[in-house]
């Protein structure tokens, strides 16, 4: 295959996930020599057109303006991929999912008449997705086992399975069993390296739940922990209430 | 029943020893001038096997480990080997000798169940080569930990064989216990005391005294009949509702050897490394085949599988049970799942 070209397209989101990218200096080069980052408006100023082999889109949708940019790239993309739990499930953006638009325009904004603010959706809720790189930002490892998964025409092996397998094999102190903190590593899918707990932090569910995840089980555990109903509710919904498996964790108790 | 030692005039090894308790850093650091020494330090509350010798200090009195000493024989993440164009090459290297210093007895019978497992039909060489060059310094339990159940498989709390040394806190000094020529050699490097053969009786002490500190027991009377005849006991679907799939029981557990085997290539395409990491039966993916086919898709048949093995299917392939009573999946599983429990509630305890 020659080199594929790659567009990089940004919709709600912080910009992390394409900073991942351009914080990936060692491997930068080795990236360029392997793709073409053809349509890069954060890292470029000449930008190609399309169509292009590979669409990374960041970012969640949240107005009607997304929606068309998205159903463009969609067509011009030969594969698109969910860059980012913004991308895949709503992320951070779907926090507001809660709370009527009205109100959320008006705390945010001077003047909520301009705006024409929608549910905070992953893209998946609009287009056909051919990946998903979970994360919030999105792992540069990842992605590299995504393109090298492209160039080879093979399904990279992208973690499937929960974060406590990754802490576990690292030997981190269990922050849930040994400290009384509670963690959403068990439901939240790895990948990320269990980054929080090697840090002494509980996970936060940064990268949306595992394959088999057990949410109201693990609500129920929050619960005799001593979290409020209210607790449990935004730690589920904090990066990915809008999947099936956190919601029903936030809505159990 | 009765100490687990050797009756004095049949010892291969007659000598006993007096290790001082204030002499063990520098009993560790003398060996760790000749060979790679692991031994128990403190990890926040918890405890790891790490490198010892400069600085580090040992903990003997822990109470166990997050992972089980098999990390040093069989790696979390290992490079199997290497390829390019032009072929392949082993990882394989020359292993320096290392000692595990201050393993529990659970863990010793656990390395006996992943020599046969690593050995019997195929031999794995990236096992054997550290296992052949690994000595070890075993330490008897006198406060066994309140999730250990060791005493009722007869792995634990005392040894009986298995070991190079063997040590065992009599109070004022370890006793130490030579079971093995290599052991032989590491006593005379060292020149430890002399113990009078009366030192057998205080570690008989030592031992009725930890028999009567268990909390936990597995019953293992009529246990195969038990479980063949309640693979549709209620309890399973109670489990299904409560058990995760974090697959942390089978990242801790001392016994556990499947692992998955990955590819990672360089960014070149032309040449990349094969690398084996720790597998779990309890995560969806384990049992997926090819065009995506699943054969243990219900979190029941897991959490099945990893008790019916650990407790029923080791037993005609290894000629024991594939649970030595270390307590560390009960420790780690934050729904506090407990297989002594599942056992007692299937008993209709
Ligand atoms: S700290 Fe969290 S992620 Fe790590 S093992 Fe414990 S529950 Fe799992
Ligand atoms: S540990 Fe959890 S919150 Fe932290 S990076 Fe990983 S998935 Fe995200
Ligand atoms: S540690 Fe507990 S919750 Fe996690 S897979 Fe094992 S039994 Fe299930
Ligand atoms: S099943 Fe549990 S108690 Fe038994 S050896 Fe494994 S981790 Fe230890
Ligand atoms: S099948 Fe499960 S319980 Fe058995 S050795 Fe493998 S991971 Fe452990």
């Amino acid at each position: 295959m020659s080199k594929p070209k790659i567009a990089i397209y940004k919709m709600s989101s912080c910009a992390g996930c394409q900073l991942e990218i351009l914080n990936f200096e060692p491997m930068l080069l080795d990236l360029l020599g392997a793709v073409d980052l053809s349509y890069f408006v954060m890292a470029k100023r000449e930008n190609e057109e399309g169509p292009y082999d590979i669409g990374l889109v960041e970012g969640a949708i949240t107005c009607g303006e997304e929606i068309s940019r998205l159903k463009k790239a969609r067509q011009q993309c030969r594969m698109l991929v969910a860059f980012g739990s913004c991308a895949c499930y709503g992320g951070l953006p779907s926090i507001k999912n809660w709370t009527s638009e009205r109100e959320i325009e008006e705390r945010v904004y001077p003047q909520p008449h301009l705006l024409e603010s929608t549910t905070a959706y992953g893209i998946d809720h609009y287009v056909t997705v051919d990946a998903y790189l979970k994360g919030c930002p999105a792992s540069r490892e990842e992605l590299l086992e995504f393109v090298k998964g492209v160039l080879l025409g093979i399904k990279p092996y992208l973690r499937p399975h929960s974060v406590c397998v990754e802490c576990k094999l690292h030997e981190n102190v269990c922050l849930f069993t040994s400290q009384g903190k509670v963690c959403m590593g068990p439901v939240t899918t790895a990948g990320c390296g269990a980054l929080c707990p090697a840090n002494n932090k509980p996970c936060e569910g940064c990268r949306g739940p595992a394959n088999d995840a057990n949410t109201e089980s693990l609500a129920r555990t929050f619960d005799e922990y001593g979290l409020h109903r209210s607790d449990v509710v935004r730690l589920f919904r904090k990066f990915a209430g809008m999947t099936p498996e956190f919601s029903r964790g936030a809505e159990v108790l | 029943m009765s100490v687990p030692v050797m009756k004095v005039t049949e010892m291969k090894w007659p000598a006993l020893s007096l290790l001082d308790k204030d002499g063990i850093a520098e009993f560790a650091e003398n060996l760790a001038e000749r060979y790679l020494v692991f031994g128990p330090v403190a990890k926040g509350s918890e405890y790891v096997f790490a490198p010892v010798g400069k600085g580090e200090v040992l903990e003997l009195n822990y109470h166990t480990t997050i992972l089980p000493p098999k990390k040093l024989l069989h790696q979390p993440f290992e490079v199997l080997f290497s390829f390019h164009e032009d072929g392949i090459q082993e990882n394989i290297v020359e292993q320096p000798k290392q000692i595990i210093f201050g393993i529990h007895p659970c863990d010793v019978h656990a390395i006996q169940i992943l020599d046969k497992a690593y050995s019997v039909e195929y031999e794995d060489p990236y096992y054997m080569n550290k296992r052949k060059n690994t000595l070890i310094i075993a330490l008897n339990c006198s406060e066994p930990a309140e999730t250990c159940f060791c005493q009722s498989l007869g792995t634990g709390p005392f040894l009986k064989d298995g070991y190079d040394l063997l040590l065992t806190d009599i109070g004022e000094a370890y006793l130490v216990e030579v079971g093995s020529e290599a052991g032989m050699e590491l006593v005379e490097a060292v020149n430890l005391r002399p113990a009078a053969r009366v030192a057998l009786v205080e570690k008989q002490k030592v031992y009725e005294n930890a028999r009567r500190k268990f909390r936990k027991r597995l019953l293992t009377q009529g246990l195969h009949e038990l479980l063949e005849s309640n693979f549709r006991h209620p309890i399973w679907e109670k489990l299904k509702e409560e058990c995760l799939a974090c697959g942390s029981c089978t990242m801790v557990c001392p016994t556990c050897f499947c692992y998955n085997v990955v590819d990672k290539l360089d960014l070149s395409l032309k040449s990349g490394k094969r690398t084996r990491e720790w597998d779990s039966c309890m995560l969806l993916e384990y049992a997926q085949v090819a065009l995506g086919h699943n054969f243990r898709k219900d979190r029941d048949a897991r959490v099945k599988q990893r008790i019916y093995h650990k407790l029923l299917y080791y037993e005609p392939q290894f000629g024991t049970l594939g649970c030595v009573g270390c307590g560390r999946c009960i420790k780690t599983c934050v729904k506090k799942i407990d297989i002594t429990d599942v056992v007692s509630r299937i008993r209709g305890e």
